[in-house]
């Protein structure tokens, strides 16, 4: 854990619209130089929780604190953030220089200061030749990036990001991710941003917050929530899994034996001896044997080739299963096999089942 | 804008709306609840007389019934005539749509004192009609055109038929191809799909042109006046001539008696044509 | 439907009906007899002279001219200011103010008139400010109405970027959101100048001794005086007036705004 200091708080914020709840009794607290992303479904409050660290909404409760500073009742030009929106809001009746050096102009920063920051953020992303262009003569790529060279130019205490990536094509998208990342760490800024695709959290961020109705699920690093997630939506949300239902049988240095309607499974629940739990295992980490070799009896319904991975679908006792098989040349599968599916204890999660 | 910044803005522009337009018109409402008076603008004691008056009066039942019956007529023919140029309009290509649009836009800048002018020269003895009709001998002595209730229909009724054609093109060409489509996917030809596709949706826009000509034709108290000439009067002259004797009680009365009559005959047509259940299903 | 022959005789008509009676009158201007004639057998300017050289024509001109301008400041100034508030608010009260500042649209002009007549006598105001004030209020809706239009195409992310960047609420007025609706603005001036200088229902009862507007003038002598031509070149002069303005919407705004704003 670092010892930087908190840069963004909140403290127990709540955010409603007449009578919906968008943001409920939300707390985090965001170090120096990390990225914070929020991640969620449509509609969970994500949004929200972002701009009421900008200001442009007021929480009905609670506080937020930038760099030690309570600015819950501080509009949002007087605090010290700046924010690259999803529509990238570059100011059409001004050139990309221009847009950029808004905010030292509004800093009163002097003319010859200015130019010369332009000109280094204009260089930072890569666009120093289109400094006197008009927005709308740039691709939505050239955008992004003179928003965020316009975000970062005045240095603020965080960087908020609302969907930045939102707009691009998939390899841009990923492109972009990369360079956003490595600017982020040359520059040591603090970034919070949101986002609904669990990739470019996993990507981009330190810290991931995963959001549903309004509400923090789980909180931690991305290999923490993508491997230990704690309940079924955050399992589901950050990508595909595979769910079982079972009784745990016994405990042992590994883990826990669950007995399942298809046979006893390994997994790594803290629950005791006699309780029902359901198991939630990644499908990359299910190998596939023939018959006869360790492992749940499966029989399988359908195979997908998608690329670089082969998806197979199979079915079992204990309801279906999923598994990435890489294409690296091994075995090949027919629709129909009888096989065996097995992981090791620490893949097997227990997660809090949702309740239907 | 939020907040109290926003506040500031909305201030200015809606203190002079309650001050010279609201106000007023209270103002007025309550002057038509008084009694006349020699000396002052109007009475102190309080009455519905006015109301009464007119509404028993069967001079002024009359010329609420012309009102209403030239009203109706104008109506009627800017919708056969209107519907018609607005669906031509409305198929015209985007560049040549816009420029038909600003053609009959323009006429609706000029004064309607001009445009009643215009008919005025047609219409009257040494105008135009009568000229050219002596001219090539088909009448010997000028016909008596104007000053009558037809000359005031032809008139207002061109004056105010671009308000009709402009509302109905506009929604006509914002309806989405796709639904006469599906209606001619479905089997209706082109008459069928027209009565039952086109039409339906195209009543917000024959509901807002109706209700603009509506209202438009009861206050054109110049064109009324220019055309129909002292003897085809109608509520709204009744409301001036209130005025220019100094009877302003009366005069109050008649003009929201006029109001109540567009009221009415609005919330008629918004019941009739309900152009709310398909408003926003354009494009 | 009705076959687009049928549509093509209709509109033709249509046209017709509309448009010939403005074109008589402007034609009528420049004939050089006492009375109307049609085809004209020559054109002359004398109806044009005789208008400037009425001191009643060339004050009503005059006074119609100041009047527009006034008004349609004020106008666009309330206008721009209202519609500036509401382009973010929603909710009931926002759709009440809407229909405020637009109801002088369709509402009858010569019932407002005799309104502003009946309070100007009882507060002693002044005719040609009881005017002004009669035309900003007549104007209001249709500088409303454009920059409205204009602001709504704008994205509300523009001024939260201007905040985020530090800038308060009055500076992202001028340096962000003006700049950008400056059409609407322009265009609303001029629709609200155009409708000034033709208004008559209002100006009807509000003008006075010596304080006549153009169309009240050419209206007092139609009815009057019958068929003196100089009121023709009045109307043909408010006419050229009018294609100039329309012109310079079209120039600044562009055709499918004026529309789209109707």
């Amino acid at each position: 854990m670092s010892e930087e200091p908190i840069d963004v708080r909140l403290e127990r914020v709540r955010k409603t619209f007449g009578a919906v709840v968008a943001v409920d009794d939300v707390s985090i607290d965001i170090p120096r130089g990390s990225i914070f992303s929020l991640l969620g479904p449509s509609g969970c409050g994500k949004t929200t929780t972002l701009r009421l660290i900008a200001g442009f909404e007021q929480p009905d409760r609670g506080e937020v604190t930038i760099r030690a500073n309570k600015v819950t009742a501080v509009p949002p030009y007087r605090r010290d953030f700046s924010m690259v929106f999803q529509s990238y809001a570059l100011f059409p009746h001004l050139s990309v220089a221009e847009n950029v050096a808004f905010g030292l102009r509004m800093r009163r920063v002097p003319r010859h200061e200015r130019a010369t920051a332009v000109r280094e953020a204009l260089d930072l992303v890569q666009l120093g030749a289109h400094a006197d262009r008009y927005p709308r003569q740039l691709s939505g790529g050239q955008q992004q990036r003179v928003a965020l060279a316009r975000a970062i130019i005045v240095k603020p205490a965080v960087l908020l990001l609302d969907e930045p990536l939102g707009a691009l094509d998939k390899m841009l998208r990923e492109e972009m991710q990369v360079e956003l990342r490595s600017l982020q760490q040359r520059l040591g800024i603090t970034a919070v941003f949101v986002t609904h695709d669990q990739e470019e959290a996993l990507t981009l961020s330190d810290q991931v917050a995963v959001m549903r109705n309004g509400a923090i699920e789980q909180m931690g690093p991305p290999r923490e929530i993508y491997e230990r997630p704690r309940n079924e939506f955050v399992a589901g949300f950050l990508g595909a899994s595979n769910f079982l239902d079972g009784t745990v049988l016994a405990r042992d240095h590994a883990g826990a034996i669950v007995e399942t309607a298809a046979g006893r499974i390994p997994a790594s629940a803290e629950a005791a001896v006699g309780s029902k739990v359901r198991i939630a295992v990644r499908p990359e980490r299910v190998r596939v044997g023939p018959a006869g070799s360790e492992g749940l009896p499966a029989r399988i319904r359908d195979i997908v080739y998608r690329g670089p991975i082969t998806h197979l679908y199979m079915d079992s006792a204990a309801g279906s299963l999923l598994s990435y098989q890489q294409n690296a040349g091994a075995q090949a599968w027919q629709v129909g096999d009888e096989v065996r599916c097995a992981w090791d204890a620490q893949s097997g999660v227990a997660v809090v089942a949702e309740r239907t | 804008m939020k907040g109290a910044w926003a506040w500031m803005l909305a201030i200015p522009p809606l203190a002079i709306a309650l001050l010279f337009f609201v106000g007023p018109l209270l103002h007025l409402f309550w002057v038509s609840l008084h009694t006349s008076s020699q000396s002052e603008l109007y009475g102190a004691a309080l009455t519905l007389q006015n109301y009464g008056a007119v509404l028993t009066d069967s001079f002024y039942l009359g010329i609420i019934r012309r009102t209403l019956g030239v009203a109706a007529l104008i109506l009627a023919i800017s919708l056969l005539i209107g519907y018609p140029v607005a669906y031509f309009v409305a198929l015209q290509p985007p560049r040549r749509r816009m420029i038909v649009l600003l053609l009959l836009l323009f006429p609706l800048m000029v004064s309607n004192v001009v445009r009643a002018y215009g008919w005025v020269a047609i219409l009257g003895r040494r105008g135009v009609l009568n000229s050219g009709l002596r001219s090539f001998g088909l009448i010997d002595a000028p016909l008596d055109l104007l000053y009558s209730t037809e000359a005031v229909v032809i008139g207002l009724m061109t004056i105010l038929l671009p308000y009709m054609v402009i509302s109905i093109a506009n929604t006509l060409s914002s309806l989405d191809p796709r639904y006469e489509e599906a209606a001619q996917a479905l089997g209706a030809g082109p008459v069928r799909t027209f009565v039952h596709v086109t039409l339906p949706l195209s009543t917000p826009g024959v509901a807002s042109g109706m209700l603009l000509v509506f209202l438009l034709s009861l206050s054109a108290y110049v064109t009324i006046t220019l055309l129909g000439g002292p003897r085809s009067k109608l509520l709204v002259s009744m409301v001036y001539d209130s005025v220019t004797a100094f009877q302003w009680p009366r005069a109050a009365a008649l003009a929201f008696i006029l109001l109540a009559l567009a009221l009415v005959v609005t919330a008629l047509i918004l019941a009739v044509l309900r152009p709310r259940r398909v408003q926003g299903m354009g494009r | 439907m009705l076959g687009p022959a049928l549509r093509g005789v209709c509109a033709t008509i249509a046209f017709a009906l509309i448009i010939v009676p403005i074109a008589i009158v402007v034609v009528t201007a420049f004939s050089p007899l006492d009375y109307f004639e049609f085809p004209p057998r020559s054109l002359s300017l004398r109806w044009f002279v005789e208008f400037f050289r009425l001191e009643n024509m060339r004050s009503a001109f005059a006074l119609s001219l100041e009047l527009a301008v006034l008004a349609a400041t004020l106008s666009s100034v309330l206008g721009t200011m209202g519609a500036l508030f509401l382009v973010r608010q929603r909710g009931f009260m926002a759709g009440v103010l809407q229909s405020l500042f637009l109801a002088p649209l369709v509402f009858p002009t010569i019932i407002l008139g005799v309104a502003l007549l009946l309070l100007y006598k009882t507060i002693g105001m002044p005719v040609f400010a009881g005017l002004v004030v009669a035309h900003c209020v007549i104007g209001l809706p249709y500088a409303f109405r454009t920059v409205l239009a204009s602001a709504q195409a704008l994205d509300p992310a523009l001024e939260e970027a201007g905040q985020s960047l530090g800038a308060g609420p009055l500076r992202t007025l001028f340096v962000i959101t003006l700049p950008l609706v400056w059409q609407g603005v322009v265009s609303g001036w001029l629709f609200a100048f155009i409708v000034s200088f033709g208004e008559l229902n209002a100006a009807l009862f509000l003008t006075g001794p010596g304080l006549t507007t153009l169309p009240i003038e050419i209206f007092s002598y139609l009815q009057f005086q019958g068929g003196q031509l100089v009121i023709a070149a009045a109307s043909a002069l408010q006419v050229g007036l009018i294609i100039v303005m329309v012109a310079a919407i079209e120039r600044i705004v562009g055709i499918g705004r004026i529309i789209r704003a109707r």
